[in-house]
């Protein structure tokens, strides 16, 4: 049994869920300070919370020019055009704007199979990212949810809130099926202000790409994070072979079938596809794409993102 | 099958717990484990299989539930040590001699020769033996071999009696026979089975009598079938007395079937046929055709019977005496020394016309003492008129005219009286030295009469006394007791005819040529009897064989010892003989080797058949290594694995 758990693992709603006790303890705390200093160090010049909105307004950065009309500021006046071509334009800024952060995680029983491998990784990396936001001083909401459940943090900033987004992670409910196009739909409809939305899951639904672009349509700066584990990304590592009943921890459903190393390295070459297939579209769209693998610790792949850029700039 | 181990019962028990353990099991078994998957959608994509591959996969189940249930009876079976029967009674050792002689070459009327029957009834008897067995295979043909020696591994023998012929000649039973006696000699259970068709020489039937008449037991099985057969019983050659550049050939071809023989007598020389001939030859009967006026130049002749028909083929026999050899004999002239004071100048003129045929040497009867040209002569003459005989007379063929004329007792035969003016009133007129010769009116002076002795034969005679006597001992002597200047007789045609008779006699019956020897016997030759008189100081002779059966050209080195040799032909065909050492070395000869006579080719068997055994060929022994146990074993093993291998490969997760 314990074998078999530790190579698969069972669907539990209870049980195997990483507790708080063993999520967030010391020695990913020392590990957190340590990837802030790194972060301060990549950070450095940059101006705390400069994070440019969409928004036109008196920012200092250009961004355009309209026709001047009753009722503008005459400050804004381009004096220079209208000498130059006798018409009163006026001169429009982005407005800089204090963008919010908000962490999405996928605690779908998908997440939880192998002793919740994925889950704990996901809520390490999403707590990471959350500290780096608060430090930055940066608002951060997290929002863990699935088909059956969804629970919000509200943003909060300062550095010292990250307890709060500790004690979140550790009581938020946890289980039912992968739903990442309700799930983004949520969210979106949820945020009165859109930011970088950054979404943990292991995308293991055929609608995932779907719900990341609904995010991207609402104006969110979205960065996908898919967590992988590599025995369920490649089950020839797990030695599983013979006559099995495969259930899905999600569905339920059965499926009786023989498991020969050529169908293994079928299904192998398939999630490679699948997960390919999604990178791809992300990419396309914009949309950040990182693949995040359990045996990674989760600050390598924190900075591994800081350096490529495009998250938490 | 007898079982050796635990009792049926018990077996029968032990399977039908352990079956109904394996069956409980199996049904526990057939539960599948449960894996948790998280994403089924992609399994479902990749793990579509079709309906058959389901139906299969469920008779797979069932397969390996079968095949668990095979693994445990084969243990079981293992548990009760089976044993065939053969392994248990007493350990036996058989020798099995095979007749390879010709005829057993002849057709079974089963697509087969009766060689191959009777080596496959070897095979079928070796296959029979168990593990405590031993057996060794004598081969008897005209020589003696033994293909599988003895052997505690009978079964593993049968490969080595492939590829055996037989040989041409009578089986050396006797030989044969005595070696399969010595080797059973300290061997348990010694058994002997001679595998025959019957048709044996005396010596064989002999030996073949004194094998199943003596220890150790002796079974004789018989592979027999056809008995029609038309063979080449004798075939020889001989130049023309008068006309030595053409010979003439005789061939005697018998019928030993039951009907009338139709078949086509060719006489070949190299690629050249010299004739065919159409012959008809009465059941039991032997016909003699001779060819005539043959080239001499044709040395070397073959004759062979041919079927007129395909469907006559099968009554011509075994092939292999449907052919027979003969060498001319070569040319070679006779030494004739005249000892005479020369004043016998009829005989002389009578000689010298024999030139092509005679090398004349001359000599004086005072010279006779030491001349060397005596020694190696062929025939010497003596007339030496009033003068005494030489003493001693020379030990070669001679001719003696009036040899008591001045001592009766220097004749080599004894003389009776001296007759007057004798009459010759009787005359051999078959005798070839007088023929075309009359001497009834020969005017004779004087004669003397001969003593004679048995064996002695009376050419000619005077009133019942023997005037020419011709004496035939270790040489031949021919005595005339007359002097040819005392009567009219040169002066007639007869006299150069009775010349011309007399040295052709000598001629042919001079230890001469061996025209034809028989296959497989042993034979002591002088190389002069080859034609090779020059080379007797020959140290040795290489004698290459015929192009028979796939040995083509094989070389056979023999020793000579004063001029005569030792061979014991195996090979039907013409042998080349060439002399080595000495001072004839390099000089040929050739050799022909025939069947050995009518009886090496009578298909029909001459012994007893109701002395064989009529059992048939024993059935194999299921199996000759043992213990059983160990194989039933190692075969549940076997399948076990493979059935580990085939189906229950995986770790359990």
């Amino acid at each position: 049994m314990a074998v078999r758990t530790k190579l698969l693992g069972r669907a539990s709603a209870s049980g195997t869920w990483p507790g708080a006790d063993t999520l967030f303890d010391e020695s990913f705390l020392r590990r957190l300070e340590l990837l802030q200093v790194v972060a301060r160090r990549l950070f450095r010049g940059r101006h705390r919370a400069e994070r440019k909105s969409r928004k036109i307004g008196s920012g200092l950065e250009f961004a355009d020019h309209r026709e001047y009309s009753p009722g503008d500021d005459i400050r804004s006046l381009d004096w220079n055009v209208l000498i130059r071509l006798g018409q009163p334009l006026v001169r429009l800024f982005e407005e800089d704007e204090d963008l919010p952060i908000r962490v999405v995680l996928d605690v779908s029983d998908s997440m939880g199979t192998r002793a919740g491998a994925k889950l704990r990784y996901a809520f390490q990396v999403g707590a990471a990212l959350a500290y780096v936001g608060l430090a930055n001083l940066d608002r951060v909401g997290l929002t863990v949810a699935s088909r059956h459940v969804h629970s919000t943090l509200l943003a909060v900033r300062g550095k010292g809130r990250i307890f709060r987004v500790f004690e979140f992670l550790s009581d938020a409910p946890r289980g039912g099926a992968t739903d990442l196009r309700g799930l983004c739909s949520r969210v979106a409809a949820e945020s009165s202000q859109p930011g970088v939305t950054i979404v943990l899951s292991d995308f293991y639904d055929l609608r995932a790409f779907e719900g990341l672009n609904t995010l991207r349509v609402r104006k969110h700066d979205v960065v996908a994070i898919q967590v992988l584990d590599p025995v369920e990304a490649d089950p020839r590592k797990s030695a599983l072979r013979g006559d099995v009943t495969l259930v899905d921890c999600e569905g339920g459903t059965r499926r009786d079938v023989t498991l020969a190393p050529a169908s293994l390295e079928a299904f192998a070459a398939a999630h490679d596809r699948f997960c390919s297939a999604l990178e791809s579209s992300c990419r396309a769209s914009g949309i950040p794409f990182f693949r995040a693998v359990v045996d990674v610790p989760f600050d390598d792949l924190v900075l591994r993102m800081f350096r490529i850029g495009g998250v938490l700039q | 099958m007898t079982f050796a181990g635990w009792p049926l019962a018990e077996l029968f028990a032990v399977f039908g717990v352990a079956s109904a353990a394996i069956t409980g099991l199996y049904l526990l078994r057939m539960r599948r484990r449960e894996v948790v998957v998280p994403f089924s959608a992609l399994w479902n994509e990749v793990m579509r299989e079709s309906e058959s591959r389901k139906l299969w996969r469920r008779l797979r189940r069932v397969f390996s539930w079968l095949v668990q249930l095979a693994i445990l009876l084969l243990i079981c079976v293992a548990l009760g040590d089976p044993r065939p029967s053969v392994w248990i009674r007493e350990p036996t050792t058989l020798a099995i001699v095979v007749d390879a002689s010709a005829s057993m070459s002849a057709w079974s009327g089963h697509d087969h020769s009766r060689l191959d029957v009777a080596l496959e009834r070897a095979r079928a008897e070796l296959a029979a033996l168990g593990p405590a067995d031993a057996a060794l295979v004598v081969i008897a043909g005209s020589e003696v071999h033994v293909p599988v020696p003895l052997t505690r591994e009978p079964w593993m023998a049968a490969p080595r009696l492939v590829g055996i012929e037989s040989t041409p000649g009578e089986a050396d039973f006797a030989a044969a026979l005595e070696l399969a006696h010595a080797t059973l000699a300290d061997q348990p259970g010694g058994r002997i089975l001679v595998v025959t068709d019957g048709a044996l020489d005396a010596p064989s039937r002999v030996a073949l009598d004194r094998c199943m008449s003596e220890g150790p037991h002796c079974e004789l099985v018989l592979a027999q079938g056809p008995t029609d057969n038309v063979a080449v019983t004798a075939f020889a050659a001989r130049r023309y007395p008068r006309d030595p550049e053409h010979a003439e050939a005789i061939a005697q071809i018998h019928n030993f079937g039951d009907e009338v023989a139709f078949v086509m007598l060719v006489v070949r020389s190299a690629d050249v046929t010299l004739a065919r001939r159409p012959i008809s030859i009465a059941p039991g009967t032997s016909q003699r055709e001779i060819v005539p006026n043959i080239e001499s130049a044709h040395a070397r002749l073959e004759a062979t019977i041919e079927a007129p028909s395909e469907n006559d083929v099968a009554r011509l026999g075994p092939a292999i005496d449907d052919t027979a050899y003969a060498v001319v004999p070569p040319l070679r002239p006779l030494d004739i020394v005249l000892i005479s004071d020369g004043t016998d100048l009829f005989l002389e003129a009578a000689l010298l016309t024999l030139d092509d045929h005679v090398r004349l040497t001359g000599i004086h009867p005072d010279d006779v003492s030491a001349h060397p040209s005596l020694a190696d002569a062929d025939l010497v003459i003596v007339d030496v008129g009033d003068r005494p005989l030489p003493r001693p007379l020379p030990d070669v063929d001679m001719v003696i005219f009036d040899p008591a004329r001045q001592d009766s007792a220097a004749s080599p035969v004894a003389v009776g009286r001296m007759l007057r003016r004798p009459f010759l009133t009787e005359q051999a007129r078959a005798h070839p030295v007088l023929e075309y010769v009359v001497f009834k009116d020969v005017n004779l002076a004087r004669a003397s009469s001969f003593v004679l002795e048995p064996g002695d034969v009376p050419l000619v005679s005077s009133l019942g006394e023997a005037v020419v006597v011709l004496r035939e001992r270790r040489h031949r002597t021919l005595l005339f007791g007359f002097d040819p200047r005392q009567s009219d007789l040169p002066l007639r045609v007869a006299f150069p005819l009775l010349i011309a008779n007399t040295v052709a006699y000598f001629e042919r019956v001079r230890p001469g040529f061996v025209a034809v020897v028989p296959v497989g016997e042993d034979r002591e030759l002088a190389l002069a009897e080859l034609g090779l008189a020059s080379a007797t100081d020959a140290s040795y002779v290489e004698i290459e064989l015929p192009p028979y059966a796939e040995r083509v050209g094989t070389v056979q080195r023999i020793t000579v010892e004063r001029g005569r040799m030792r061979i014991r032909p195996t090979r039907l065909g013409i042998h080349r003989v060439r002399a080595r050492g000495g001072t004839a070395d390099g000089a040929q000869a050739e050799l022909a080797v025939n069947q050995v006579g009518v009886q090496a080719s009578e298909l029909r068997a001459s012994i007893d058949e109701t002395r064989a055994s009529v059992a048939e060929a024993p059935s194999a022994a299921p199996v000759q290594q043992g213990p059983i146990w160990t194989l039933l074993l190692l075969s549940a093993t076997l399948l076990l694995a493979a059935e580990w291998l085939g189906y229950h490969r995986r770790s359990t997760v």
